[in-house]
């Protein structure tokens, strides 16, 4: 009796280190055929201006409240025009910083005088909620040096970005962490 | 002893009584925030403070009465509540979330205790459990369940609704429209009776067609059949589809490409590169050697694509509408951008190289999508792409310093890179049968047979090419270089079978045509001579400018791009 | 004077610059990729100095490298002090040490469950770029558990601690429930696969209910699915690792071979019967009966009916489950997309939406659209009929793994759904009486 179960947990003992065996085996190759596209470097989530249609859906759809998704500004392409259509309403005409002037919602955006007809523009991005407001109007009548971008100091790098599946223009997509922005014209 | 154990339990049962009303207060406390975090969640979502259409309202009064002081305080003050309204809620919902954490791990922790104070010991049942009956009750219940789920998912399918199965009807042919398919894509033999890009198709310097004119005289126009002035300058090769012909030319300011039509010399359109987002006006640091508009262009039939030393990348359809463009940026490049452009399929692949930080990149050649983008790591480079089928697959292949490397133009992955090359590239790789050959003057004339892993099967520094790419069939390997030499190679051995020198040096590349090459210098006279394991000449012809270009082939005819003018060449007589 | 000056200057300039505009907005074409540089880079008189962008760089290489190691360490000492060690209260110590630093410092990101995602992905994406540090999250808890059984569920994993913590009064789950809801893991397991194979979604990572705790930050469900877990959690230990969690399920499978495996005595079973409801899981086996329920004849006869319908069972699962392939491709947001936008063009929707505007601004040719649509379908086809296939398979392995009568003598904690937690240690009067000893 005793004999045939010894036998019996000896059979079971071997096939369960045959099939470990295989399974080793198995996980190797599986590894070694994810492997042959793996990279020793990071990935991490970023918007591509080019597709950037500035719906708004960053602002919603970020797992971070407010989301990581925030305007850059290169001042390098700005006009540092008096009438910005990044910072005014279309129909302001009183340029000056009142609240009814402004198209940014949390007032993000700080206008400076630099010097006779130029202004600076900063953004504040403790307010800056990414919805993309200034980026639209600054693209569609100003030099387009607005730009939505992946602020990787906030991002958490969801292994599934949220806004990237609700983004209509396809526009995230995963770049290497070494070069982690996509700035349009720009080269960092 | 006893009193011993009886104070413990005296102790314990203090303990007990404290961590339960921690656990009442912070369990009270967790349920009040709870419900405050809830409230302001709920709230902030049915009035959003940051479209508050009592705020909308009044911005549309404004638009009314645009002089009203009243308004617009009214609506700085709203705003400004509305922004306070929105910050606040986030503070709130934030710290409420930190105080209901808190107060649970109180909640956790004070349970925890008590149950540690009041740890029962474990009972014993009447009877063990009879694992066997529990077995059948489960069996069967696992098969309601396994019905059950069948039963559910049948009722998805007949919910279940689709706009697009009759589409997938057809699947065959909408993809083919979409350009999802092989069909989609020109085959080879169409490939081989265009000249689709630099060097011809898939960039390997190979032309098969019949009766290409080997006699002619640009100065007498002896065979020139047309000849027509080009109005900016480019040092790209002319690409002809059919009977369409298709260069680009440039200047500081300007980018254009133009259209001609192959039988007539008419210009069918001629269009300026504008409306290219994130190009700037900066102007490229450029060579004269290299100029503004360096790239070859190239078509996949239905669409020409140019880029241009500014690294503004442009899709035009046959027609001249501009299709898409996009901006690469500036290439760090200290003599002017260079690569040309090459297609697979359905991706234009661009070689962005630059001092630090270049690209492959690959293109959708319909939505101009990036579709991959590979870093390299590579110094400068002025050769161009090829993209050959090696065998079972296609490769780009690429001639830079360090490595020459390749590419799978499906995914941009590298497929294999050899390591060792020196001098920043601008000759492009030359394949033939399974070898590839990469040259760079003051480097290496590397023949690299193509096994599993590649390697360099010979290697000669005797002759090597500067500028001008060398062509290879099964037999021979042609190289021309900057100081007028041009060189015949067996391509499997690397034995030297002939060297002859010329007046002027190469910068144009070698192209086969069946039996003969064809190889022009910077003079602009073509020489042309057999492919064959002895130097013979078949003729000397002048054109009459400089010329850098390599010539587009047809039947019966060369397409040649002069400093200026672009000529057609072919047979007078017939 | 000088104010109105100014303001007068103003007024000019203004309109300056607003006819510059309308002479600008005129001469635009209507596209939407027409940015380019309307207006020059000023030359400052002032020597103002053009700034440049901040790019905040992301999360350092290194850390990732750290955490793979912090991993290995973890697993290694969890796997220590469950079967060498014996010690329920280390365990319990390294799951709040896993919590903070795999929940609360890394946030949750990437973590050994989701890379499931990433792995399919990469074998049926070529283009998908896969980093090597999540190949480790995936493939080192995998081969411990080979070796040691699930101490990764009973100590690493942030998911499984932060759940540990809150086990307070769990109740017993009937033993035919505890399988029915087993089986969802296999389901999730298999549509995850699927999904992420075809880039159509992440969905452990979307409907992880536990990062937002993580990462103090979430949408409200994410949240509120976390909160009833873990509420839930209290009565019914685990709720997510024991019923849904699809890394928990290849553990599973993957722990029957283990090499070595906690037991609930360091010796030998005294069969005293306490440790019998020690398991909030339920995992300990308890003994078989001597008495068998019913004829040989009986059981072997459903044994081979049941063998003899597994192979229908795979089938009519795969017919099932190519029949599920138009709701599962509309998953896919190209699928999803093209209905949309086929709707819009049959006329039967007359309002757009977002994604349906933005695709017809792109100007990409609708035919491109479903021609993707289409591809994706197919595969779609494809990927569904081997799902329904597995969870066939699953259904009926399940049945006759229920109709396999093997005797057992002890009290032994089942293989594949034992989690190492070392609960039990401490009821069984064997070990405590070894453990005294080796205290004197």
């Amino acid at each position: 009796m005793k004999k045939e179960n010894d036998k019996k947990i000896d059979r079971r003992q071997f096939f369960r280190s045959g099939t470990r065996t295989a399974v080793i085996v198995g996980l190797g190759g599986l590894t070694a055929h994810a492997a042959n596209q793996a990279t020793a470097k990071d990935t991490v989530w970023q918007i591509d201006p080019n597709l950037c249609v500035q719906c708004e859906q960053c602002a919603e759809n970020c797992v971070l409240s407010p989301s990581a998704v925030k305007c850059v500004h290169i001042y390098d392409m700005c006009g540092y025009c008096d009438l910005c259509s990044g910072y005014f309403e279309p129909n302001t005409d009183e340029l000056n910083t009142g609240a009814e002037n402004q198209l940014c919602p949390t007032s993000a955006i700080t206008r400076t005088f630099i010097e006779d007809p130029y202004f600076k523009y900063d953004i504040d991005e403790e307010k800056c909620i990414g919805c993309g407001k200034c980026v639209k109007g600054c693209g569609a009548f100003g030099n387009g040096s607005l730009q939505l971008q992946v602020r990787h100091d906030r991002c958490v790098n969801c292994n599934q970005c949220a806004i990237a599946i609700a983004c209509p223009a396809d526009a995230f997509r995963r770049v290497p962490a070494d070069h982690p922005y996509l700035l349009r014209g720009y080269d960092i | 002893m006893n009193q011993k154990s009886e104070e413990t339990r005296d102790r314990k049962k203090f303990g007990y009584q404290i961590a339960r009303s921690v656990a009442v207060v912070s369990g009270i406390f967790m349920l009040i925030f709870s419900i405050l975090v809830l409230a302001n969640y709920f709230q902030t979502k049915t009035t959003d403070p940051l479209n508050s259409p009592a705020l909308e309202t009044l911005m549309g009064q404004m638009e009314e009465r645009p002089d009203d002081q009243a308004l617009k305080e009214q609506i700085r003050a709203l705003d400004l509540l509305a922004r306070k309204a929105y910050f606040t809620t986030q503070w709130q919902i934030r710290t409420g979330g930190y105080l209901i954490f808190g107060s649970f791990i109180v909640f956790i922790v004070s349970l925890r205790i008590m149950g540690h104070m009041k740890s029962k010991l474990p009972v014993v049942g009447e009877k063990p459990v009879n694992v066997w009956e529990s077995a059948g009750l489960t069996r069967k219940r696992m098969a309601i369940t396994g019905f059950s789920m069948a039963i559910i998912s049948i009722l998805i399918v007949i919910l279940s609704h689709s706009e697009l199965e009759e589409i997938q009807f057809r699947i065959d042919e909408v993809m083919d429209e979409a350009g999802l398919t092989d069909s989609a894509y020109p085959n080879d033999e169409i490939l081989r009776q265009n000249w689709p890009g630099f060097r011809g198709p898939y960039g390997t310097g190979i032309a098969s067609f019949d009766n290409v004119p080997t006699e002619w005289d640009g100065p007498s126009g002896q065979n020139v059949l047309w000849k027509t002035e080009i109005p900016l300058h480019g040092m790209n090769s002319p690409i002809r589809w059919d009977n369409r012909l298709f260069v680009s030319g440039a200047d500081e300011t300007r980018r254009q490409v133009y259209c001609y039509d192959t039988d007539t010399s008419e210009m069918l359109w001629q269009r300026d590169v504008l409306d290219v987002p994130g190009s700037t006006d900066e102007i490229p640091e450029v060579s004269y050697d290299t100029g503004y508009a360096a790239p070859t262009m190239t078509t996949d039939g239905e669409r020409v694509f140019a880029i241009f030393a500014n690294g503004d990348l442009v899709c035009f359809d046959f027609e001249g509408n501009q299709i898409w463009a996009i901006s690469l940026g500036i290439p760090q490049n200290i003599y002017g951008y260079s690569s040309s452009l090459i297609i697979y399929q359905n991706r234009l692949i661009v070689l962005f190289d630059q001092e630090t930080g270049g690209y492959l990149y690959a293109f959708n050649t319909q939505s101009g999508r990036m579709e991959w983008q590979t870093s390299r790591e590579n110094m400068m480079t002025w050769a161009s792409p090829i993209c050959v089928n090696t065998g079972n697959r296609f490769e780009i292949i690429i001639n830079a310093n360090p490595a020459v490397a390749s590419y799978d133009p499906s995914t941009g992955r590298v497929l294999w890179s050899i390591e060792g090359m020196t001098v920043d590239a601008a000759p492009s790789v030359a394949y033939a049968d399974g070898w590839a050959y990469a040259v760079n003057e003051y480097a290496f004339l590397w023949a690299i047979k193509l096994e599993d892993p590649p390697q360099i099967g010979w290697e000669n520094i005797d002759y090597l090419s500067e500028i001008s790419s060398p062509v290879a069939n099964e037999k021979f390997l042609f190289v021309a270089t900057s100081y007028g030499d041009l060189i015949c190679f067996d391509a499997k051995t690397g034995d030297r079978y002939w060297v002859e020198s010329f007046d002027h040096g190469f910068y144009s590349s070698p192209i086969l045509v069946q039996d003969k090459v064809y190889v022009m210098d910077y003079e602009g006279v073509m020489q042309i001579c057999y492919a064959d394991v002895e130097y013979r000449p078949i003729s000397h012809l002048e054109l009459g400018e400089a010329s850098f270009c390599i010539p587009a082939f047809d039947d019966n005819r060369i397409f040649i791009r002069g400093d200026t003018h672009l000529y057609c060449i072919g047979h007078e007589d017939e | 004077m000088i104010s109105d000056l100014i303001r007068h200057d103003q007024i000019t300039r203004k309109w300056t610059v607003v006819l510059l505009l309308s002479i600008l907005v005129c001469s635009i074409p209507t596209q939407i990729h027409s940015q380019i540089q309307r207006f020059p880079k000023p030359e400052f008189e002032s020597g103002h100095v053009v700034p440049t962008p901040t790019t905040p760089h992301p999360r350092q290489d290194i850390y990732e490298y750290i955490d793979v190691a912090v991993l290995i360490i973890a697993l290694s000492t969890a796997s220590y002090l469950a079967l060498k060690k014996r010690s329920r209260n280390g365990i319990f110590m390294l799951s709040l040490f896993s919590l903070l630093y795999f929940g609360s410092w890394r946030k949750g990101c990437v973590c050994a469950i989701g890379s499931i995602q990433n792995i399919s992905l990469a074998l049926f994406d070529r283009t998908y770029v896969i980093p090597i540090t999540v190949i480790a999250f995936f493939t080192i808890p995998l081969l411990f558990t080979l070796f040691f059984g699930r101490t990764f569920c009973a100590a690493v994993c942030p998911l499984g601690a932060i759940q540990d913590v809150v086990i307070l009064k769990p109740v017993k789950v009937a033993a035919w429930l505890q399988k029915v809801l087993g089986f969802i893991p296999h389901i999730y397991l298999g549509l995850a696969v699927l999904l992420a194979a075809y880039g159509a979604d992440f969905i452990i990572c979307r409907y992880d209910p536990f990062v937002g705790l993580f990462r103090f930050d979430a949408s409200f469900l994410m949240l509120l699915f976390g909160a009833v877990l873990l509420i839930g959690g209290i009565f019914v230990a685990r709720p997510y690792c024991r019923f849904l969690c699809p890394y928990g399920l290849i553990l599973n499978w993957i722990s029957r071979l283990s090499k070595h495996h906690v037991t609930i005595t360091p010796t030998d079973c005294i069969q005293c019967r306490l440790c019998e409801d020690s398991c909030p899981f339920g995992a300990i086996l308890p003994p078989t009966p001597e008495k068998a329920p019913e004829a040989r004849s009986v059981e072997h006869k459903r044994l081979a009916i049941l063998l003899a319908l597994l192979p229908v069972l795979i089938i009519g699962g795969a017919c099932l489950g190519s029949l599920l392939h138009t709701p599962l491709s509309q998953i896919h947001n190209t699928v999803q997309l093209a209905e949309r936008v086929r709707l819009e063009e049959l006329g039967k929707i007359q309002d757009t939406v977002i994604e349906s505007e933005t695709f017809q601004q792109s100007g990409k040719p609708v035919e491109q659209l479903y021609g993707e649509a289409a591809l994706i379908k197919n595969r779609f086809i494809k990927g569904s009929t081997y799902l329904g296939g597995f969870i066939g398979l699953v259904f009926g392995t399940t049945l006759i793994g229920l109709s396999i009568r093997r005797k057992r003598r002890d009290y032994t904690p089942d293989r594949g759904t034992c989690l190492s937690c070392g609960r039990c240690f401490a009821y069984c009067p064997v070990g405590k009486k070894e453990s005294k000893e080796d205290e004197k």
